[in-house]
């Protein structure tokens, strides 16, 4: 009887209407990517060769990469499609794009001209033919989509409503 | 008084309410993300084991014998196996021919020495045409294991070169380092001085060609039969074009690194339709390609190996068993 102040209904701002459906776009929109990433990886003998192009780990460290990235990846999308821990997965998404970044950075600087391996792929292309520039500024607006998640966790089909969080 | 001491005690419980209400949320946070990494941990552990089911065994028994075959390629399999026969192409320099001998190397070996594969090793170099360093360190690896075979220890040599790969445009494959890899195999002083002397040759070679004669004869072709041309000829086919229009290939008679982009040739026209060699690592189950699905997996190629009937190698072996001079 008490509590009755703090329930008292608001009428919701524009934004509050919004923010949630534009969430569940992130959420939807950054698991689809995601999943496409993971699944072209596919064999991961592939994807160790992606990661030794970025000539940056050992054999051994290549390889666990390689095998367990798109399996990260899919599990994350599961999270994100979910709505499960929402906001912590938006979070390592997002991170996870910068660190893709800061990959996609040390290769250019360092004057190798790989494929970013982003999507299935990845090795040596002709120096004419990198594309850092367009995997970095798709990395960017992938990661924006985590960012927002992060900061704005609530959004409907979630199980984190149902389990009484980011109502 | 009273009622500040009812409005003071009030306060306090809305505190106290307040106080739980944060400390169920905060266990509530935590419960859920304890579950999204248990559902994490699941998913990598178990996808991780299914993928590397049946792929860790290595293999360090007895390998099937190795017979050299007039084309420079190597067959290893013990004799009167009746077998699927598994032709691999690869280059040494190719990232991805890495990989598959990482992965699929030893299976390869196990299934030779059980008689359940017959294992023809196709050298190729699909990289001599790319620029310097990646061209010499394609054809000089390529010559190298064709040396290796002439003693029997081709397949050894084969692992050593693909462990050791340089990075794509680095230099690598030293003469020295190749030298001093042969020397990790069981030959003896005799063998590895003999590879060295052919080792030193086929550098040589390889250097004239990657840097003087193929640079002169991409220009002349370029000038005369244009870029577009070219783009779709294979090395063999501009090096007749070249012997026509004064670019001689002599020099490579008779060397291994002329013998691997002869094998390279053959290769891309040896094929039709559906099974036309485009790149490597390219492994073939009785003449018929297999996806990367079924060759860049353990599994996969265990399964296509054990699916496939008998097949017949289709060249002969080296006339005088290995020491062609």
């Amino acid at each position: 009887m008490t509590d009755t102040i703090d329930d008292t209904p608001k009428t919701p701002t524009r934004w509050e209407t919004i923010q949630p459906w534009v969430g569940l776009a992130c959420r939807l929109g950054l698991a689809a990517v995601l999943i496409t990433a993971a699944v072209t990886k596919y064999p991961p003998a592939l994807s160790i060769q992606a990661v030794e192009a970025y000539d940056l780990f050992p054999t051994e460290v290549a390889r666990l990469i390689g095998y367990t990235l798109p399996l990260f990846e899919l599990a994350l999308a599961l999270l994100l499609l979910l709505g499960l821990a929402t906001r912590y997965a938006g979070a390592i998404g997002a991170i996870l794009m910068v660190a893709f970044i800061a990959g996609i950075v040390s290769a250019m600087v360092r004057g190798l001209s790989i494929d970013c391996g982003c999507f299935g792929g990845g090795g040596q292309v002709d120096p004419g033919e990198t594309t850092y520039g367009l995997s970095i500024a798709r990395d960017i607006a992938f990661g924006a989509m985590g960012a927002f998640i992060a900061i704005w966790p609530r959004s409907p089909f979630a199980l984190d409503r149902v389990l009484g969080l980011y109502r | 008084m009273g009622s500040e001491a009812r409005k003071r005690s009030r306060e306090k419980l809305k505190e106290q309410r307040e106080k739980e209400k944060r400390a169920a949320r905060r266990k509530k946070n935590l419960l859920v993300v304890g579950i999204a990494a248990a559902v994490v941990l699941l998913i990598v552990g178990i996808g991780y084991a299914v993928m590397t089911s049946g792929e860790d065994e290595g293999y360090d028994g007895e390998l099937a014998a190795q017979v050299l075959q007039e084309d420079g390629s190597v067959v290893m399999a013990d004799e009167g196996v009746s077998a699927p026969v598994v032709e691999v192409y690869a280059d040494y320099q190719c990232p991805a021919c890495r990989q598959f001998e990482l992965l699929n190397g030893d299976l390869l070996k196990a299934r030779a020495a059980s008689g359940e594969a017959i294992v023809q090793f196709r050298p190729v170099s699909i990289f001599a045409q790319q620029p310097t360093p990646i061209s010499g360190n394609s054809l000089r690896g390529g010559a190298a294991a064709r040396a290796a075979a002439d003693h029997g220890v081709f397949v050894e040599y084969n692992d050593l070169l693909f462990e050791n790969q340089p990075a794509e445009g680095r230099e690598g494959f030293t003469v020295d380092e190749l030298k001093e890899w042969f020397r990790q195999t069981d030959a003896d002083e005799a063998q590895a001085s003999e590879f060295d002397e052919r080792v030193d040759a086929e550098a040589e070679v390889v250097t004239e060609f990657t840097e003087e004669f193929l640079p002169a004869l991409t220009a002349d072709a370029t000038e005369q039969i244009g870029e577009e041309t070219l783009g779709t000829m294979v090395l063999t086919d501009l090096l007749a074009w070249g012997a026509d229009n004064g670019h001689d290939p002599a020099f490579l008679d008779g060397t291994y690194t002329g013998e691997i982009i002869d094998a390279t040739g053959t290769a891309y026209t040896r094929y039709s339709g559906d099974n036309m060699f485009r790149g490597t690592p390219a492994v073939y189950i009785n003449g018929e390609l297999l996806d990367n699905n079924s060759a860049m997996t353990a599994r996969g190629l265990s399964e296509a190996i054990a699916s496939a009937g008998a097949g017949e190698v289709e060249t002969e072996p080296a006339a005088d068993g290995g020491d062609a001079e």
